[in-house]
């Protein structure tokens, strides 16, 4: 099974442990955007099956991301992964539809069992 | 502000994505005790001259100034600039009786310094298996010091702020380091890079 994930990270360190801690078991087809604008506009002309999203980014940051795609009908299953993990912070990004909410430093488990339960695995 | 960055694109990327999860520990330390949401900035890197460094700090008025020393693995100094605006606030969320007397903000301005920076160098210390002691803050005034003990040429500085949404309050933190400590930094960052 292979299914296409944007990461979304102004950080390429942090983008490279994102996509080294993908679980094994699939195939994946990802595209990389080092902003909130860089993903909108990815987001509004692919689709995708899974967003990877940091929140404090330059341009757009993930709360922006989240409030373009609140809008779509067919928006991708959001996972946040964040540092600024505030419970405040986190009820914003679920309120406005993120599927999980990940701390970093990310924990391959912890994302492997948050992709499980959205039926990727 | 003339920027020489003595790190490269990557270490710089690395560096910056450390401190940020720093600061959201920091962040959320703090949140927690006062039960306020606290916004953090994406940390700014650069490096400056004493007297660059001086300009950078002290470009606000009505601000409480702390510096702490740190030893270690590597060493600097960290220094705060609190806004005087909104102290009041913070101090009834952690539960201090107005009316505030001086030593109750300075005990506030050492707490808040010690959680806010504390966490943050401890965090980036801990991600690049360094060890730092961080020494108490101690508040000073910018007309009153002059920053030629600080015996390095240029000093590399990372610079993070943190709000309180609530209130009118905001904290600029900024490490410092001198170029042994650079060094040092860069060859962790570049052996977590590899």
């Amino acid at each position: 099974m292979s299914i296409s994930v944007l990461v979304a990270d102004d950080s390429k360190l942090s983008r490279r442990s994102v996509i080294r801690a993908l679980p094994e078991d699939l195939e994946y087809a990802i595209c990389e955007a080092t902003n909130g604008k860089e993903a909108i506009e990815l987001l509004s002309d692919t689709s995708f099956d899974l967003v990877l999203l940091d929140l404090t980014m330059p341009e757009v940051d993930g709360v922006g991301v989240l409030e373009y795609l609140s809008d779509k009908a067919d928006a991708p299953n959001v996972i946040v992964i964040s540092a600024d993990f505030q419970p405040e912070k986190q009820k914003i990004v679920t309120s406005l539809g993120a599927k999980r909410f990940l701390r970093k430093p990310l924990d391959k488990e912890e994302l492997a069992m948050a992709m499980f339960e959205l039926g990727y695995l | 502000m003339s920027i020489v960055l003595p790190l490269d694109e990557d270490q710089r990327d690395a560096l910056q994505e450390l401190l940020n999860i720093s600061m959201g520990q920091a962040a959320n330390s703090l949140a927690q005790l006062i039960e306020t949401k606290i916004d953090i900035s994406i940390p700014k890197i650069s490096t400056v001259t004493p007297n660059e460094l001086y300009s950078l700090l002290f470009e606000t008025t009505d601000s409480f100034y702390t510096r702490q020393s740190f030893l270690g693995d590597i060493h600097g100094e960290v220094m705060s600039v609190l806004s005087q605006s909104g102290l009041a606030e913070v101090a009834k969320l952690m539960d201090y009786d107005e009316p505030l007397d001086k030593e109750d903000v300075q005990e506030i301005i050492l707490e808040l310094c010690n959680i806010l920076a504390g966490a943050c160098l401890s965090g980036l210390s801990d991600q690049l298996e360094l060890t730092t002691n961080l020494n108490m803050p101690t508040l000073f005034q910018p007309e009153k010091s002059n920053f030629s003990d600080l015996q390095w040429q240029h000093t590399l500085v990372m610079e993070v702020q943190f709000i309180i949404a609530i209130s009118s309050f905001s904290m600029r933190v900024v490490f410092c380091l001198d170029d042994e400590s650079l060094a040092r930094m860069k060859t962790t960052l570049d052996e977590l890079l590899g």
